[in-house]
């Protein structure tokens, strides 16, 4: 391939995965998936029943698996010759909606479900909160599944970079990876900074302040839509920004570079990562710090 | 205490018994219709064994996470068909190799509770977690593993030949939708109920929707692989198998949540 094709295609799968990313973390956050939602989940048992939404489809990685694996599977059923040989741009965007819809389903049972199973701790099941936060929900979801299955396109097709797995298990594969960071980068910014941001730096938690999360926003009872406004301004970014690095700067050495180059390449970039964030964590630290001493028992 | 319930054992109106005899019943008698037959408008038959197989595996893993594995819950199913895949490959692989195809899915089910009854050991023997059920729930978990990827493979290439199956499920790569939406739809359906008043018959609706999710997928993928008559039978009967099976879901709901099922309102009186 032409090396020019090849960087451009480096490049498309890079700004693709940072929408991915981006749009990953956000839905995560609108329906409070894994790392929230242990919170979210203990609240009401702690005295704070909520109007969160309590989208439980196991943790991110296997579900943003099962719409990109999905949206995959269908779209390869639609370009495929005995069937409709349909474009590629059009089945994958039938793909990912079939994707969204699973989504839609996924997080309806799940969020009566879970408030269903609650009714003892006095929480309600609102079919507002269901109706306000559904769409949005499948709306990410579609963008999500979208990207990540047109990045495994390219990935697979013969004509471009054509890696030996089939399509569907590219995108599962993919769709894993976005979970993944998804739920370790962006959901660590819902999860933690929104919570604890009144707290002193290190100060730890307090298992009584758990439920807090769900209460009360800048104004009025906290809507799910309150935490995908406050995510969308950091969290959601940086999410998208740590996914497309993955994948730009994965595809960027082995398109640049080939061989044990390409190896050396990627190791070198794992150290310099180690380090850049070993350094800004000491720097945060010596900022905002320092932790408090211990000194003994503190009472709670 | 976990995030989910009280911990101790599960309450129960349908004995595992009973919902295994059906799991494992109705299970292998759609794959092997649906396989040996040869007539790929029956292959519908294989993906219904599938969803009794999926409600067979949802029940171990409600009746083990009553335990109070929390997080857990989707590590087990990912776990379940983990064991399953190995086991339904073997199976059919060494059917294919002794010439005797219709043995692949006993023998794909009968290591898959060897291999469940060896990890459940190790966890409670050697890792210590001390739950009694683990051994048997371990056991069907993998067994529904195994039934629900043999299932719905059947359903997809149409036929029981490891040959066949390797070529229009695994080498396509349609494997992958089978396999997760196989893993959430036994994972799901507790994990989406939890909490303490959590109920049997509508986690085991919910399992059967969810099943039938796979199925309608499943039949997508089956109208490239088989032909198009043969898979939208198979979507159209998952479609109507799943409409069903979630209209009974949202009744229960309604019948668990009692008054607390409304509209819209401000937080309950006493939780401001």
């Amino acid at each position: 391939m032409d090396p020019a094709m090849g960087m451009g295609l480096v490049a498309l799968m890079g700004a693709a995965a940072t929408v991915a990313g981006c749009s990953e973390d956000l839905e995560s956050d609108i329906g409070s998936q894994s790392n929230p939602n242990s919170q979210v989940q203990l609240a009401a048992q702690v005295g704070y029943p909520h109007r969160i939404f309590n989208k439980a489809i196991s943790g991110e990685p296997p579900s943003n698996a099962m719409y990109c694996a999905v949206g995959a599977g269908v779209a390869m059923v639609l370009m495929s010759e005995s069937v409709m040989s349909a474009s590629p741009l059009i089945a994958i965007a039938i793909g990912a909606f079939v994707a969204a819809l699973l989504n839609g389903v996924f997080s309806t049972t799940s969020y009566l479900g879970r408030n269903a199973s609650q009714t003892r701790f006095n929480q309600y099941v609102y079919l507002d909160v269901l109706r306000n936060q559904i769409l949005s929900l499948m709306g990410h979801a579609y963008i999500t599944t979208f990207c990540i299955v047109l990045i495994s396109y390219v990935m697979w097709n013969q004509n471009l970079i054509g890696h030996p797995f089939p399509f569907p298990v590219i995108a599962l594969i993919w769709g894993l990876c976005v979970g993944a960071i998804g739920s370790s980068t962006g959901d660590v910014h819902y999860g933690a900074e929104r919570e604890f941001q009144d707290f002193k730096f290190g100060s730890g938690l307090n298992a009584a302040d758990s439920g807090n999360i769900t209460r009360f926003a800048e104004a009025g009872v906290r809507s799910s839509m309150d935490n995908a406004w406050f995510c969308s301004k950091f969290g959601g970014p940086v999410t998208g920004i740590a996914f497309g690095m993955v994948v730009f700067l994965d595809n960027w050495r082995s398109t640049a570079f080939s061989g044990w180059t390409a190896v050396v390449v990627g190791v070198v970039i794992v150290l310099v990562l180690v380090i850049y964030n070993r350094k800004v964590e000491t720097y945060a630290r010596k900022k905002y710090g320092p932790f408090p001493e211990y000194a003994g028992d503190i009472e709670a | 205490m976990s995030a989910g319930g009280p911990g101790g054992e599960a309450v129960t109106a349908e004995t595992a018994n009973q919902i295994d005899a059906k799991g494992i019943g109705i299970g292998l008698i759609g794959i092997y219709i649906a396989g040996i037959s040869g007539i790929p408008y029956l292959a519908f038959l294989a993906g219904i064994g599938a969803i009794f197989a999926t409600k067979m595996g949802a029940d171990a893993v409600r009746r083990v996470c009553s335990y109070g594995i929390g997080t857990g819950v989707p590590s087990i199913g990912m776990l379940a068909l983990g064991m399953g895949l190995i086991s339904a490959m073997f199976g059919l692989a060494i059917g294919k190799m002794l010439g005797v195809v219709f043995i692949g899915p006993i023998v794909g089910l009968v290591l898959a509770l060897v291999i469940g009854f060896v990890v459940g050991t190790l966890a409670n023997k050697i890792i210590k977690l001390n739950i009694p059920v683990m051994e048997r729930c371990l056991m069907e978990i993998a067994g529904a593993g195994v039934l629900v990827l043999t299932g719905l493979s059947v359903m997809i290439a149409g036929s029981m030949d490891f040959v066949v199956i390797s070529k229009l499920v695994i080498e396509t790569g349609y494997i992958a939708p089978v396999f997760i939406l196989g893993a959430l739809g036994i994972l799901h359906p507790f994990n989406a109920s939890l909490g303490p008043d959590e109920t049997q018959d509508r986690t085991m609706v919910h399992a059967l929707s969810c099943g039938a999710i796979a199925m309608v997928i499943g039949g997508v993928c089956s109208i490239a692989v088989i032909g198009p008559i043969a898979g939208i039978i198979s979507t159209i009967i998952g479609l109507a198998i799943w409409y069903v099976t979630f209209m009974g879901f949202i009744k229960l709901v309604k019948r668990d949540a009692g008054a607390g099922y409304v509209g819209t309102g401000l937080l309950p009186p006493g939780a401001m």
